[in-house]
């Protein structure tokens, strides 16, 4: 999503109330027919399915594929079928893309900027979702005004800032930017969570004398674990796959990211596959192996958005 | 003692609205602010009122940049929905190999798009895997420079992003299959209605809070679209897949027009900003209707 896609999907339902309801009904209506022609077309829509399925992942197997053969093997027959495999594509792009430090520095840009997203997001949608006054609802459409503005809009403004302030070419500059630039979606997330939850454990806590401090830590934190995995998911695609900021912002070589080394090291209409796809790979490797492993979180996060509740 | 309490929450908004102050609104003014100066970039700015706007009329580049914009965003947001809806419903209907090839369906979402328009322009290339795999299946006559052709080159690109995002909507179309109620549909299968009239009748109009979020997520998405032109054509060939962006980027760090480059991000921003505002209004009063 290019990244896109700084939009948040719309309110997320709360898990606590999924949590308890009733587990698996059957989701799919029960099939009253077992005639053996509509069998045969469900047979075939199932392969249908599939192979469309396969046609989205092809070039990504293509990718894998080819990234393991000797260039001379790819310019032979480049849909071929491999003759010998070798790792030196991958070894080759690891050093020609400075593969080792800009992937640390992705890594701590990235995991900064959520850290810093969750918390300040977090506290700041506390108090509006349930301070209902004007002034509240006034700022929360300010924040919500930022979801649909495009980086592209405050990038010039954004670098004379940074100039003015010394802040070019700095990690603290970029994480700043992010943090400014996705907070919209986390105070939306959170905010119309919050909302979602009843105060009546709040006013109970407030009767016993926990001020605000305490009431946020525990007994608002906790709640929301499921929501902020869900969030956490959006931006650190967001961040770890964004060209544009480290693009204008960093431009000491070895602040550089992964995006940014892939881009201004590889011209991809000059380069060889066998160069180009190593390149591909490398950058998406970590993230794929992070997804891959929370698997279930990410699927739940990324079709959030359609559950209305 | 809760009236200390309210303001003690209040205090916890403080961090968010410096940062978001500083870092996007104050930027977002000064933005519309330098739009009309003749600013360099530099100390140096002088009010000109709306002349960089009236430049823009005049300027070929501007209107074709406007224009592929919006026809990306069209096509995108039509065939990415399209193909989304049809792998959802048949998914939903398949519950076996459901999960799976969602799951699978998703891969292309987590590449960033660099990565995914480095992987797409060898598939491109005169010599790439789309050409060597017409070839392998004897439709030789439709070998094509596909990013090299005036003709191509924007849907082309669109490709690209429709392939990285269909999975995307895809996921939230299937979300909101799943979240049916499943007597509703057990109604529908018992009275004999299926297939096509069960889609038209039932699942299509509640699927209609999933179509308003979708459009209107893929609409932004693609009125912002950056590293796909930037990446496969940078522009070309002869400027057929320069967006607005591009153009924002170009002038303001390519130098010399630096005002006129931040003049174009704001009409990117009264793009993005009527444009989405629409369809998600025109979209919800449809659901209102349903």
């Amino acid at each position: 999503m290019t990244s896109d896609i700084t939009s948040p999907p719309v309110e997320t339902r709360p898990s606590l109330v999924g949590k308890h309801r009733v587990p698996d009904r059957p989701r799919t209506p029960s099939r009253t027919s077992r005639n053996p022609l509509r069998r045969l077309a469900g047979g075939l829509g199932t392969a249908l399915l599939s192979l469309g399925t396969l046609l989205f992942v092809l070039p990504f197997l293509f990718t894998v594929v080819t990234s393991l053969r000797t260039a001379a093997d790819v310019a032979r027959s480049p849909l071929g079928i491999p003759h010998s495999l070798t790792l030196k594509n991958f070894s080759d792009a690891f050093s020609q893309i400075h593969y080792g430090p800009s992937t640390l520095n992705t890594l701590f840009i990235t995991s900064v900027s959520c850290v810093a997203i969750t918390v300040i997001g977090s506290l700041a949608a506390y108090p509006l979702a349930r301070i209902t006054q004007h002034w509240s609802t006034a700022v929360y459409r300010l924040f919500i005004l930022g979801t649909s503005v495009p980086v592209f809009v405050v990038v010039a403004p954004l670098y004379l800032l940074m100039r003015d302030l010394n802040l070019l070419d700095t990690y603290t500059g970029v994480v700043l930017i992010y943090i400014a630039l996705n907070l919209p979606v986390a105070v939306f997330f959170y905010t119309s969570f919050i909302r979602s939850v009843p105060a009546d454990l709040e006013e109970a806590a407030a009767l016993d004398g926990c001020g605000a401090f305490r009431t946020f830590f525990t007994i608002i934190l906790p709640l929301l674990r499921p929501v902020t995995s869900t969030l956490l998911t959006f931006v650190s695609l967001q961040i770890w796959n964004d060209l544009l900021v480290p693009l204008v912002f960093l431009q000491d070589p070895d602040k550089r990211t992964v995006m940014v080394n892939a881009y201004s090291f590889i011209d991809p209409h000059t380069v060889q596959p066998t160069t180009l796809f190593p390149a591909a790979l490398l950058g998406v490797v970590p993230l794929l192996l992070i997804f891959v492993f929370f698997q279930r979180q990410v699927v739940a996060g990324m079709s959030a958005g359609a559950v209305k509740s | 003692m809760f009236h200390r309490r309210r303001a003690t929450m209040a205090a916890f908004l403080l961090p968010a609205i410096v940062v978001y102050g500083v870092f996007m609104l104050y930027p977002l003014a000064r933005g519309v602010y330098l739009s009309m100066t003749d600013s360099l970039g530099g100390p140096i700015a002088n009010f000109v009122g709306t002349q960089q706007y009236r430049a823009m009329a005049d300027d070929p580049a501007v209107t074709d940049a406007l224009w592929h914009t919006v026809l990306y965003a069209a096509v995108v947001v039509v065939v990415q929905n399209g193909l989304g809806l049809l792998f959802a419903s048949m998914l939903f209907r398949r519950p076996k190999v459901r999960k799976v090839l969602n799951v699978v369906l998703l891969t292309p979402t987590l590449i960033s798009p660099v990565m995914a328009a480095f992987i797409w322009s060898y598939l491109f290339a005169p010599t790439g895997g789309i050409n060597a795999l017409l070839d392998l299946v004897g439709l030789h006559g439709l070998n094509h420079v596909w990013l090299g052709d005036t003709s191509t080159a924007l849907y082309s690109v669109a490709a690209v992003n429709i392939w990285m995002f269909t999975g995307y909507s895809c996921a939230i179309f299937l979300a909101s299959y799943m979240s049916m109620p499943t007597e509703l549909l057990e109604a529908a299968a018992l009275d004999g209605a299926s297939g096509w009239r069960r889609f038209v009748s039932i699942e299509w109009p509640l699927l209609a809070p999933a179509l308003t979020v979708n459009v209107t997520l893929s609409l932004i998405g693609s009125l912002k679209v950056f590293e796909f032109p930037l990446v496969l054509t940078n522009g070309g060939p002869a400027g057929a897949t320069d967006t607005l962006t591009l153009l924002v980027y170009r002038n303001v760090f390519g130098g010399g027009k630096f005002a006129y480059g931040v003049a174009l991000s704001v009409v990117l921003l009264v793009t993005v900003v009527v444009l989405s505002s629409a369809t998600s209004s025109l979209l919800r009063l449809r659901e209102r209707r349903i």
